[in-house]
């Protein structure tokens, strides 16, 4: 049997030794909360300056159904959209993250993001709202379509700035069927239907809880 | 009084240093207390009279003489007794009471003249608090805290607690001392009635000529000897 | 009548405030006390538990850079080295082996997760040896793959929530372009398991145009030596051989140094606690110089006065001991918290291991070191003369 030689032997001792470190970093970092998962920027310093250019500053928080109002809300919430809330992930119990935003010591807008289910994956839909619940700014973070291109693209998201929750009232998420400014929306391309009438069903969900948690509150936290 | 020697001081001395100085506080005293008998020792301040009834008392040594009580000697031939003996000697034959009062502020009037017996119970003694509790008037006080009552109410404490183990000899240095007229007037009426409905030994430390009326016999001290 | 004890009880409760500050100290020095121990023992067991989640003993994976992997892992790419599935039959042969599986790992980066973009995880299994490795194997929806090449997909917990998908949905898989049906959502493991998407071994391999593996996953049979087998496994060609003991070794190693720096405040919470009874102690004994030398005169003996003091130390101890364990008890969640994020690595499950025997030993730790720290006051009290504490009032 041939002796290996000390060389190769260290040398694999140390390769062992730095799979081990790799193994354990992965072993030691398993996924967190137990929690459903809610829709909060991944960079909020990048994109508040983003969609919100005239920004100073941004407060973060956390809203959910089950804590705002309950049963009866989601009851609300499900009436207004059109569509009861599905699946096994659209729950009474998801966080919405709201971001205030702030320009020196007066509010001047929020953010807010949804989770939307798409075609073939999440779709993550955030919209910008002056102090009047009119869209500043459209984003999509997150999408997993062919046509993700398109959808994500700027001349999409123009079409929404201006429009508010009075224009989306009418819209149908579960026929897809709109009238008004609404109808005007195009779809960039014909096979992106689905996610598409999910990019409007989840705009309609999130102008929708933005009234619910904010506006009709008096407009601001807590 | 029955007449026999309860307690018998032949010289006793007791002499402190104050820096180079010796100082005799106690200067060759002898004395004898018989059985029943209520003896008042007076004196000016710095006469010695507290520094003779702590030596009767056995709350400290001796510098010199001789010491017998109910005929068993206790200080004599240069001995120093530790204070696990003089403790030992103490709750066997001795009551005291003081000036201040001394009571466990967070025990009730009955813990307190119980106290003692936490620590020691003679032999043949039988549970008498409640008695004494009736005989210095405080049976409606026994759940009060010291806090609550009077100082003249302590005092009496003081004595039922002074007594529960039976001594042979109540010793109490200035008991009316922090007192006014009319308390003091009942102690000393308690310590009388002490004295001839129980026979029990009493030896008094006052300042008052009161309360030194009230004995058998009255020692006078003077720089640490006895007045003849 | 009153006992000695209620004595010592009583004289507490007279300085309330005191007391009350002094029983917060030890409290507060008995729950670190017994939830760092909790937590040393409650570590050992979550890893060992998060390792046994793994179902197997033995990782067996091409030889590589392991930087390179991290790279991959980190930022996406092509960082993988591949080993020939014929690895698998002649691992599966030797004696010390029980069960094993191949497995082909995958990353394919998606450019439209946020605006970098970012990696999705695949793992290829061999849809029938891969759930006999994972002894935790339950499905929230669904269930496994039937078909051992089918364009399927079984996902954890985490990814099927983020990703909105459920039993019937499609999935992408980015790059490729390539359609996936999802059959399977599993329930939260707690493990990395959450992340991953599974697909059939052959699937993959047509997906990722591969046709090699880059891991064995192997589990020895009960009472086998590691370390021979480990050494048999090395002759193979060009494989790195890593096994989850020495994982779990390197990972207690690592928080070694935290497991002392944390069991020495405990220590040190303890030495101030008890210099706190300590003082507590003497303060009321000197205040009550009197008092002792009038209970000497109603025949205390030197012995009992100490008792007595002693008793009070005795009782801070145990009152202020018994309620910090209770303490722990009740917040064991919290301190889970609160040692999770001082801790670099923390494994799932819960952290902090109190039991009986434990409560029980921290309680006697607590009262012996107390009765140690009240020999002092004790002994000074009994050593009060009755003449030096009663003299002259008005004299």
């Amino acid at each position: 049997m041939p002796k290996k030689h000390w060389l190769a032997v260290t040398g694999s001792h140390a390769m062992t030794t730095l799979w081990i470190c790799l193994l354990s970093l992965c072993l030691a970092f398993p996924p967190g909360a137990f929690a459903a998962v809610g829709c909060d920027l991944n960079d909020p310093d990048r994109d508040v300056a983003r969609l919100f250019p005239e920004s100073t500053g941004y407060r973060t928080w956390y809203a959910g159904i089950d804590k705002q109002g309950g049963e009866p809300l989601l009851r609300r919430v499900e009436s207004r959209l059109g569509d009861r809330f599905q699946g096994i992930f659209e729950t009474i119990d998801v966080p919405y993250t709201i971001y205030d935003i702030y320009r020196d010591k007066t509010t001047v807008g929020y953010i807010h993001g949804v989770n939307q289910k798409g075609q073939y994956g999440g779709i993550q839909v955030f919209v910008a709202l002056d102090l009047g619940g009119r869209i500043t700014a459209f984003y999509i973070q997150k999408i997993t379509s062919r046509h993700a291109k398109e959808l994500r693209s700027a001349a999409f998201g123009k079409q929404f700035v201006g429009l508010s929750l009075k224009e989306f009232a009418s819209y149908d998420p579960a026929a897809g069927r709109a009238t008004g400014p609404v109808a005007a929306v195009k779809n960039p391309a014909p096979e992106a239907e689905i996610d598409f009438r999910a990019a409007l069903r989840a705009l309609k969900k999130n102008l929708i809880l933005m009234d619910e948690f904010v506006f009709s509150r008096g407009g601001g936290s807590k | 009084m029955s007449g026999e020697a309860c307690l018998v001081a032949r010289e006793l001395v007791r002499t402190y240093r104050r820096g180079s100085e010796e100082i005799r506080a106690v200067d060759g005293v002898s004395l004898a207390i018989r059985r029943g008998e209520f003896v008042a020792v007076t004196g000016p301040s710095g006469s010695g009279k507290t520094t003779l009834v702590n030596l009767l008392g056995c709350l400290e040594n001796p510098s010199g003489g001789e010491l017998e009580l109910v005929g068993r000697p206790i200080f004599g031939g240069g001995r120093t007794l530790t204070e696990r003996e003089l403790t030992r000697i103490r709750r066997q034959l001795f009551g005291y009471i003081f000036q201040s009062f001394y009571l466990i502020p967070s025990l009730t009037v009955r813990e307190n003249v119980q106290l003692p017996l936490v620590f020691y119970r003679k032999t043949g003694v039988a549970d008498e608090t409640e008695k004494l509790l009736a005989l210095v008037g405080l049976e409606k006080r026994a759940e009060h805290l010291p806090g609550q009552i009077s100082g003249g109410e302590m005092q009496r404490v003081a004595i039922a607690r002074a007594l529960v183990n039976a001594p042979e000899i109540l010793l109490a240095d200035e008991p009316t001392g922090n007192l006014d007229t009319r308390r003091a007037r009942e102690i000393g009426a308690i310590l009388q009635e002490l004295n001839e409905a129980r026979g029990l030994t009493i030896l008094l430390v006052t300042h008052n000529p009161g309360m030194a009326a009230l004995a058998h016999r009255v020692v006078e001290m003077r720089d640490g000897r006895i007045v003849p | 009548m009153i006992t000695p004890f209620q004595v010592a009880a009583k004289n507490l409760l007279r300085k309330k405030a005191r007391t009350a500050l002094t029983l917060v100290g030890i409290t507060l020095s008995a729950w670190v006390l017994v939830s760092l121990l909790g937590f040393n023992r409650g570590y050992e067991t979550a890893l060992n538990r998060n390792i046994e989640g793994m179902g197997f003993q033995i990782m067996v994976m091409a030889k590589g850079c392991p930087y390179e992997a991290a790279t991959m892992m980190l930022q996406g790419g092509t960082g993988f080295r591949y080993m020939e599935e014929s690895v698998v039959e002649q691992i599966r042969q030797d004696p010390d082996v029980d069960k094993i599986t191949p497995i082909l790992m995958q990353a394919f980066f998606d450019p439209n997760k946020g605006q970098s973009g970012g990696i999705a995880g695949y793992f290829g299994v061999d849809p029938a040896s891969f759930p006999e490795l994972r002894p935790f194997f339950r499905f929230r929806q669904g269930g496994w793959f039937k078909e051992p090449a089918a364009l399927e997909a079984v996902m954890g917990y985490e990814v099927a929530e983020l990703e909105q998908r459920e039993v019937g949905d499609r999935i992408l898989v980015p790059e490729k372009d390539v359609e996936l049906k999802v059959v399977g959502v599993m329930e939260r493991t707690g493990t990395q398991d959450d992340g991953i998407i599974f697909v059939p071994l052959r699937a993959l391999q047509q997906i990722a145009g591969i046709d090699r593996i880059t891991t064995v996953g192997v589990r020895t049979r009960e009472g086998a030596d590691l370390g021979a087998l480990e050494g048999r496994l090395y002759k193979l060609p060009d494989v790195q051989v890593v096994s989850f003991s020495q994982v779990k070794d390197t990972i207690m190693k690592l928080i070694g140094t935290a497991r002392v720096m944390v069991l020495s405040i405990a220590v040190i919470a303890i030495v101030i606690a008890m210099v706190g009874v300590v003082n507590t102690v003497l303060m009321s004994v000197l205040e009550r110089l009197q008092e002792i030398g009038i209970i000497k005169t109603v025949g205390a003996m030197p012995g009992d006065v100490f008792r007595l003091v002693w008793t009070e130390t005795v009782i801070l101890c145990g009152v202020g001991g018994a309620a910090g364990i209770v303490l722990a008890l009740a917040m064991a969640r919290g301190t889970d918290v609160l040692v999770r994020l001082a801790l670099p690595y923390a494994p799932t499950g819960s952290l902090v291991a109190i039991d009986l025997k434990l409560a029980a030993a921290t309680f006697g730790v607590i009262v012996g070191v107390g009765l140690l720290s009240g020999l002092y006051p004790a002994w000074r009290a009994g050593r009060i003369r009755p003449l030096d504490s009663i003299r002259g009032e008005g004299r």
